[in-house]
């Protein structure tokens, strides 16, 4: 597939000429509707159902033979810009060499068919799109040869599509989609065309090169911090140290001599100073003195926050599951054990940090950035300029790292005060200190469990309660907690099982951080089944074995199965302990199984293994670049990645304190998917949970040592990898 | 004003003496395939050619590097077609792409020193930070871009050969 994203910024077209924008780019246009007919009402779902979409909003084919497939899903890595085209031209027929992605504008015609929101975030795009862009792209065939067969006289049942031509079988003639594309776009819209069975598949289940690959090769990718505008300004920030702080008062006489100043505006929480180049800004903004009251968080620390946690274990909170009688059970219980685990907060630390162009004017306003939610952008540069969303245009670039952190549009709202104050275009820059500190950190979260055994030392209760902060946004009254998931959806069979969540919410802003709940409640929730098996001297996999026999967990066995088997569980090399977690996670199954050696509390980590079951495969070589990545993500934060807070401030501010994994540091890993004819799983969000617990479990095996809280360099454990070339 | 040599062609800028030789790169000169990640020179985003030597341009001021030439990813091959570029496209490494210029750069200087790198050649010298996770298949493409490398070298000796 030929890659040809707009590069640089963007030409200001707006919305209202968005269509034809393309047809003069790409000569005629099919399916030439309105698009503007579906830009209204963003926040409602629109299900497909009802409302249609309109095939010209998501694939638009010009006279020169042109495929340009506008993509719902933004590319931050996760391989958006692939996998939505190739649903698309699945059914469309088209040549791959003639498709051109473009990031779609923020629009309800881009909600995802699952929540109604136009976000790429929690493994939601082919889940959400796998049925619709197909649709679309039948949608468009349908056209295109019922155009051709028209222009022919001749019946459509005759002619088919494929390698962007329509062919009349009978008579072997052939024309190619661009030339009956102006006629395609006059016809009537079939609104349910036939798809084709999985078994004649020809693009989903390949691994076509990722097209965005070629520019990030060659320094050409254009991230958001690469936008340039005519006359722009370079912007730097600085929030109250204190989260939660406000800004009291600030005195910049000092940075106005700074050479290149321009302005320093005030946030609510913080200065920014806009300078003629970033180094200018950066050094004019450490010239600025300020004053701030320090909120709500003054005084708190994270012994503090771990207490508050765990002080959550005396209310009931909200109860996300209840199976039999659990409180019965536990009386009548020979045994009861009870553990508790924890986990810190932890930053995204995206390797791009934080940044928005931005130019406003009297019409309106205009943004560059990189983000998961162009209607998040648009929304919060609106309500920062207190201007109709209508008159904000949010221009997508290539996401530098997303991971949930660039769902968020705070640097959004702050680059667009930065470009009013300064009358100038303005590009504004996070440093990593402000990055570190001031991000939607993934909450800290404690769970207790409690587990009745009967004599003979079978597992009759579990009693979990999970304790962290719950986003008002997806909470209500009267549902049970989001939260708790990890935990209360386990596949496990316990005849009395009860899960309760209790937010404790303390201030410190939060958000989703790859793989969410499955970054830290799988962990806890697969260490206590390693202590229930160990205390009825089971074997790990065994005893999770017998908890998987009924027909609803049989694709998490399986994959328990696989891992177990790769890994050679029962024929483990003599000195060498293994440790094993599965669990179901954003649609599909995931496990992995590490192998470890210790030798005075140094862990020499010699290899990995991680399977998935994600139902049908799309990009398969992208689902084990994913596996490999969440990995690596996963790794890093479990062994020492930690946001701590000291007097409401985050002590952390870069790098050297909040370290990454690094190559050195990698083992092997053995990534398998499994074959699956089941509706699309989740992706890029899996990989990241199950190497903590597999890890925790192997050094138990090793050590008799249970690592019931995160980071694992708390418990004064070394561990490297084991690399044998 | 400074005179700075980058990808082969001269550059005057008027900046401070004190600006990072990325910002340099970045907002005067307009070479932006050259990224900011840390500021600390830590993470490896920034990373150039200096001299042929890698080096971090978030940490190194302007006055400190004028007169050595400087090589960025835009000046490492007029077509993407260094041996670690196509390797790096053959192994399909870049997830989200931001520390990939850093990370090609770092192993074309590793592979000009050390022309067949061990694992530990690879660990000694590949301390950029990935967020995505591309570890493993910039391992992969090393020892790829090592072989074509070699090849190539390899097919000039031999047309050397047929020359002579």
């Amino acid at each position: 597939m030929r890659y040809r994203k707009s590069q640089g910024a963007p030409p200001p077209i707006t919305r209202r000429v968005f269509v034809g924008a393309a047809m003069t780019v790409g000569g005629s246009l099919v399916l030439g509707v309105n698009l503007q007919a579906q830009e209204g009402g963003e926040s409602r779902a629109t299900p497909a159902a009802t409302t249609p979409r309109l095939p010209s909003a998501f694939v638009q084919i010009g006279e020169d033979d042109s495929i340009t497939i506008i993509t719902p899903a933004v590319e931050m890595g996760q391989g958006g810009h692939t996998a939505m085209p190739m649903l698309v031209m699945e059914e469309l027929g088209g040549d791959w060499d003639r498709v051109r992605v473009a990031d779609a504008a923020a629009a309800a015609v881009y909600n995802n068919p699952l929540f109604g929101m136009q976000a790429t975030v929690g493994s939601f795009s082919v889940r959400g799109w796998y049925r619709e862009l197909r649709r679309i792209g039948a949608v468009a065939r349908e056209m295109l040869v019922q155009a051709a067969a028209e222009d022919w006289s001749v019946p459509i049942r005759e002619c088919t599509a494929g390698n962007s031509r329509i062919v009349h079988g009978p008579t072997g003639r052939s024309r190619s989609f661009g030339s009956v594309a102006a006629r395609a776009a006059t016809l009537p819209i079939p609104q349910e065309p036939p798809l084709k069975p999985r078994s004649d598949f020809r693009v989903i289940g390949t691994s076509p090169p990722r097209g965005d690959i070629p520019a990030k090769v060659n320094g050409s990718a254009c991230f958001g911090i690469d936008v340039k505008l005519p006359g722009m300004l370079y912007a730097a920030v600085k929030s109250s140290p204190t989260l939660g702080g406000t800004l009291a008062s600030f005195n910049d006489a000092a940075a106005k001599p700074m050479p290149g100043y321009h302005c320093t505006a005030a946030l609510h929480d913080g200065v920014i100073v806009v300078a003629r180049s970033y180094w200018q800004a950066k050094k004019a903004l450490d010239q600025v003195s300020t004053v701030y009251d320090q909120g709500a968080l003054a005084g708190w620390d994270s012994a503090k926050v771990s207490l508050t946690l765990r002080q959550g274990f005396n209310e009931i909170g909200k109860i996300a599951r209840h199976d039999g009688d659990v409180a019965a059970a536990l009386a009548a219980a020979a045994t009861v054990m009870e553990a508790q685990y924890e986990a810190p907060y932890l930053a995204h630390a995206c390797m791009e940090p934080m940044n928005c162009t931005a130019r406003v004017d009297a019409a309106g306003c205009e943004v560059w950035c990189g983000t998961q939610s162009p209607q998040a952008a648009r929304a919060a540069a609106a309500t920062a300029l207190g201007i109709p969303r209508e008159r904000v245009k949010v221009n997508t670039t290539y996401l530098g790292g997303g991971f949930g952190r660039r769902g968020q549009a705070d640097y959004v709202a702050q680059a667009v005060i930065a470009a009013r104050a300064a009358g100038r275009p303005v590009k504004l820059i996070w440093s990593r200190e402000e990055d570190i500190q001031h991000d939607y950190y993934r909450p800290a979260a404690a769970i207790r469990f409690r587990a009745g055994l009967s004599a003979k030392g079978e597992l009759t209760a579990l009693d979990c309660s999970v304790v962290t902060a719950a986003s008002s946004a997806f909470e209500r009254p009267n549902l049970p907690p989001t939260y708790t998931g990890g935990v209360s959806d386990t596949n496990y069979s316990i005849p009395n099982l009860r899960v309760c969540g209790v937010n404790k919410d303390i201030g410190v802003r939060f958000g989703f951080w790859r793989s969410v709940n499955d970054s830290h409640n799988p962990f806890m929730l697969e260490g206590f089944i390693d202590e229930i098996a160990a205390r009825t001297k089971k074997d790990p996999y065994q005893f999770r074995r017998l908890l998987l026999q009924h027909a609803a967990a049989q694709r998490q066995l399986a994959v328990l199965d696989l891992i177990a088997d790769k890994a050679h569980w029962e024929q483990r090399r003599p000195g060498h302990f293994l440790g094993i977690a599965a669990f179901e996670s954003f649609g599909s199954y995931i496990g992995s199984v590490a192998d470890i050696t210790v030798k005075d509390n140094k862990v020499s980590l010699h290899r990995v293994i991680v399977a998935i079951d994600c139902g049908v495969a799309i990009h398969p070589d992208n689902i084990k670049a994913q596996l490999e990545g969440g990995m690596v993500y996963g790794l890093s934060a479990v062994l020492r990645g930690e946001i701590t807070l000291d007097n409401g401030a985050v002590r952390q501010s870069n790098f050297h304190d909040y370290p990454m994994l690094l190559m050195s540091e990698m083992p092997v890993v053995e990534c398998f998917v499994v074959p699956s004819a089941a509706p699309p799983g989740g992706v890029g969000e899996p990989g990241t949970g199950p190497i903590g617990p597999a890890l925790a479990n192997a050094v138990y095996a090793a050590t008799g040592r249970r690592l019931r809280s995160l980071p694992l360099s708390k418990h004064n454990l070394t561990v490297s990898a084991v690399r044998v070339s | 004003m400074f005179n700075l040599t980058i990808n082969g062609m001269q550059h005057d800028v008027e900046v401070e003496p004190d600006t990072p030789l990325l910002w340099v790169l970045r907002d005067a000169i307009g070479l932006t395939g050259t990224k900011f990640g840390c500021g600390i020179g830590l993470c490896g985003a920034c990373s150039v050619l200096l001299d042929g030597q890698i080096a971090r341009s978030c940490t190194m001021a302007v006055n400190a590097v004028a007169n050595q030439p400087i090589i960025t990813i835009e000046g490492l091959s007029p077509d993407g077609s260094h041996p670690v570029q196509r390797a790096w496209v053959q192994e399909s490494v870049p997830q989200c792409g931001y520390c990939q210029s850093g990370m090609i750069l770092a192993a074309a200087a590793l592979l000009k020193r050390v022309p067949q790198p061990s694992d530990a050649d690879i660990d000694g010298a590949m301390t950029n930070i990935c967020r995505c996770g591309t570890y493993a298949r910039v391992r992969k493409a090393i020892y790829r871009a090592a072989a074509l490398q070699a090849d190539s070298l390899k097919r000039i000796a031999d047309a050397a050969g047929e020359l002579s």
